[in-house]
């Protein structure tokens, strides 16, 4: 176990470290960063004294290895905008994204699990195919449309929620069904699959033979084996939710981590930006990581070869 | 990736997103009355919409529009520019003289008040502008500073700015984008603590905001008599709702009263609600087809060659694309600046009629009878850009049209990556043809003629003090320009602006928009 967690950790170092190196290049190679701090109406003194301000003469080389000097010290430097510190602003937006990401898995899986069970329950009946179709529509429809859809009929049309902000936990609604939606059919799937797979196995047909109820067999013996690959299917999704709320804070004017993200590569805010993509990045690591360690203690198969 | 795909891919994303803000006035239309209850006129605030937000508020760093929209509520120059008539009146300074062809001396009005109570002097008007205009201050518009050479106190009320040079276009930048911070403070807090808690003058003070909104408040204090007037409306509320159609759907609601940007298309279908108000305003920007005459993109460029260029401008039907694609007041500009600028003479200009046939024979005659291919770019409109593009293509000419950001369109015109861009250019408000002939025809990377005649011409207009020296000058370099036809000068460009029915606000050319101004109908 303890060589295993070494040697994942290990892996999980290494990909940080080659996602800083592309993140930094793609940035610098993609739009010169000084134009996009200046604006679209600088001339070229400003754009020389934003270079020299900055630092964008310097050799990129030289560029990357201050900057992982800093991120090795713990210091992601300041944003070019507004010269605060990226950490502050990255710390000041981690709770509304938090929340978004949180009440969007729980309104996936509060969608997902009944439904998957139900349609393994009777394949091919019209719940079934209902079920299938809305997955289908939910990871087919982009977020940004699927978010405005809803905007319309609750924000504008009834009235019922509000349209953007995050100043309640009413703000958060839309965002967290918009997003929820996305990362609700591959859950879904899931355990359909894994429902029908167990239902059919040996053990169950055991179970029946023994004359135990039905609701007993389906939440004792069955789903709690089908949803084992589920778990980790949920955090590696969790990730998604954080990458995917790039789009949805940012049509949903919620002030997180997604927008502050969306904000900077509009202006070309590198140390933000880079920042931000280690940020997810490795919180998508260690949640892989986390669910890889997950699955080793739930089955011993994976802990012994793995 | 080649670009080729990278173009599709850019241009189905836009189409899409053009779709998408259709979409939601098209549904929002369908609500027969939306009859919300607006905060706005029942306690006298109003809530504005903005799609970025700003970078603290210190005028000299955040120079995008919606942030110069908030510097002019919080700060005062020591001159206003009046937006209707566009003469200087009196602001923080009472009376104005020019001693001399580098000397500006201002009278500095009596009993002004900041913000936190402290009194308004000189010595504030010093220490700002002589601590802007240090280049390692880090201004973000150097252009705005870099002309100071020193900013001295003659008494406690009196103040003398120098310039290095002559420089014409001095009060323009001290009416524009010039404002005066309090010393004392701004020292103590630093300009970062400054930026994020601004103390001002101006007719709004800051009262409060986290990441997302802020709240301005009317300064009860402010002075009467300066050009601002005395604001009306008591709080202005400011919410950064980055997605247009998010922004459009938050006006319909009721829950924003006024944002701005808001696409052409748009604008005629949110006018028929009944509680939204929508509007194009005309404005001094003005778009051109700039071609690369210089050869900057490609030394066997076709562009090099004056009939080309003559064929382009003849090429495109510049009446047709202004009725059905600008819209509003959007007027077909001859000249390369706007036409309200000092030493703008649209006279000077030769000017081209839309004539494809002309413009056939024209390429013929430069040996391109069986047309050539080029780099275009543009970002604004996709539909205008598109039509320049087959007007293009109808004589022969096929565009590579690549639909970016405007940072993006402006690199890639600057490096020199496209042989014709189809941009604008706002002038920072600044109604003086330096800030447009001065910043495309002076050898900057902008420049994309590199004429050596216009460019001394520019030079000359844009150092001289003697008026008629300038204007002759600006004539002889916009003849010149249109001349050899360096620029197809396309339009102004219209702001579409959208507000709860029952504000009572008027748009600028200038693109500053001015709540000090507004006020709700009884």
């Amino acid at each position: 176990m303890a060589r295993l967690i070494l040697r994942r950790s290990a892996l999980a170092l290494f990909v940080v470290f080659a996602i800083s190196i592309i993140c930094f290049l793609l940035s610098h190679v993609a739009v010169d960063p000084a134009a996009g701090v200046a604006g679209d109406s600088a001339t070229d003194e400003d754009l020389a004294a934003i270079r020299m301000q900055y630092g964008f003469d310097q050799p990129l080389i030289v560029q990357y290895g201050d900057y992982l000097a800093g991120v090795l010290r713990g210091d992601l430097g300041n944003s070019y905008l507004s010269g605060e510190p990226v950490s502050q602003l990255i710390a000041e937006r981690i709770p509304a994204t938090a929340l978004l990401a949180c009440l969007s898995i729980g309104f996936a899986l509060a969608l997902a699990v009944p439904l998957g069970v139900l349609a393994a329950l009777r394949p091919n009946s019209l719940l079934d195919r209902l079920a299938l179709t809305l997955a289908v529509v939910g990871q087919a429809v982009p977020n940004f449309w699927a978010g405005l859809l809803l905007i319309l009929l609750f924000g504008v049309n009834l009235g019922w929620l509000p349209i953007s902000g995050s100043a309640t936990l009413a703000h958060f609604v839309l965002p967290a069904i918009t997003l929820g939606s996305f990362a609700m059919p591959a859950l879904m799937r899931l355990i359909r699959a894994g429902m029908i797979e167990v239902l059919e196995a040996d053990y169950i047909r055991t179970a029946r033979a023994m004359g135990l109820s039905n609701r007993k067999i389906l939440f004792r013996y069955a789903l709690r084996n089908a949803i084992l690959p589920v778990i980790s299917l949920t955090a590696v999704q969790f990730g998604f939710m954080l990458g995917g709320s790039i789009i949805v804070e940012s049509v949903f004017a919620i002030q997180g981590v997604g927008y502050l993200a969306w904000q900077s590569m509009s202006r070309s805010d590198m140390p933000v930006i880079q920042a931000i993509v280690l940020f997810i990045s490795m919180i998508y690591i260690l949640l892989t990581l986390f669910a890889d360690l997950l699955n080793a203690v739930l089955d011993p198969r994976i802990r012994e070869h793995g | 990736m080649n670009r080729s795909t990278k173009t599709n891919h850019k241009g189905n994303e836009m189409n899409l997103i053009d779709k998408r803000n259709q979409l939601i006035t098209a549904a929002a239309a369908l609500v027969l009355s939306a009859g919300s209850a607006l905060a706005g006129p029942a306690d006298n605030s109003l809530t504005i919409g903005i799609g970025e937000e700003p970078p603290g508020f210190d005028g000299y760093i955040s120079t995008a529009r919606d942030g110069v929209m908030m510097t002019r509520h919080l700060f005062d120059m020591l001159v206003y520019r009046n937006p209707e008539t566009f003469e200087y009146e009196p602001l923080l300074a009472t009376s104005w003289t020019r001693i001399d062809d580098l000397t500006w001396e201002f009278k500095l009005r009596e009993g002004v008040t900041f913000h936190d109570g402290s009194a308004f002097d000189a010595e504030d008007v010093v220490w700002t502008l002589t601590t802007y205009a240090d280049p390692e201050t880090g201004a973000r518009s150097q252009a705005s500073v870099n002309w100071i050479d020193k900013v001295e106190a003659v008494d406690p009320m009196t103040v003398r700015i120098v310039s290095k040079t002559p420089f014409p276009a001095a009060m323009e930048f001290i009416a524009g984008s010039l404002p005066i911070y309090p010393s004392d403070y701004a020292q103590e807090v630093g300009l970062q603590g400054f930026a994020q808690a601004p103390v001002g003058t101006g007719p709004y003070k800051y009262v409060s905001g986290d990441s997302g909104q802020f709240t301005l408040e009317a300064h009860d204090g402010y002075y009467e008599g300066g050009g601002k007037g005395t604001p009306a409306i008591e709080k202005l509320n400011v919410r950064i709702i980055p997605d247009t159609a998010t922004r459009i759907a938050e006006v319909i609601g009721g829950n924003v009263d006024w944002i701005w940007n808001v696409p052409q298309d748009q604008v005629a279908q949110l006018g028929g609600l009944p509680n939204v108000t929508a509007e194009l305003g005309s404005t001094m920007r003005i778009a051109m087809v700039g071609m690369d005459a210089a050869k900057r993109a490609n030394p066997d460029s076709p562009m090099a060659d004056l009939k080309v260029r003559q064929a382009i401008n003849h090429a495109i039907d510049r009446d047709a694309i202004v009725a059905n694609l600008v819209g509003g007041d959007g007027e077909v500009i001859n000249v390369p600046c706007y036409p309200m600028q000092f030493g703008c003479d649209t006279s000077a200009a030769v000017t081209y009629d839309y004539d494809p046939e002309k413009a056939k024979a024209l390429l013929a005659e430069a040996g391109y009878a069986d047309g050539f291919k080029v780099k275009m770019s543009s970002y604004r409109d996709r539909s205008r850009a598109e039509a320049v593009q087959s007007y293009l293509a109808a004589v022969g000419i096929e565009a590579d049209l690549e639909m970016v950001q405007a940072r993006a369109s402006f690199s890639a015109w600057r490096e020199g990556d496209v042989d014709i861009w189809y941009g604008d250019w706002g002038s920072f408000s600044i109604a003086d043809a330096s800030a447009s002939l001065g910043n495309f025809f002076n050898g900057s990377t902008n420049d994309g003629a590199r004429d050596q005649a216009v460019m001394d011409l520019v030079a000359k207009a844009g150092s001289s003090v003697d008026e008629d020296d300038r204007k002759a000058a600006y004539s002889e370099a916009i003849k010149a320009i249109t001349e050899k036809a360096y620029w197809v000068p396309m339009h102004t460009i219209v702001m579409g602006y959208a507000y709860t029915t029952g504000l009572e606000f008027t748009p600028n050319v200038d693109e500053l928009p001015r709540f000090f101004l507004a006020k709700w109908a009884d």
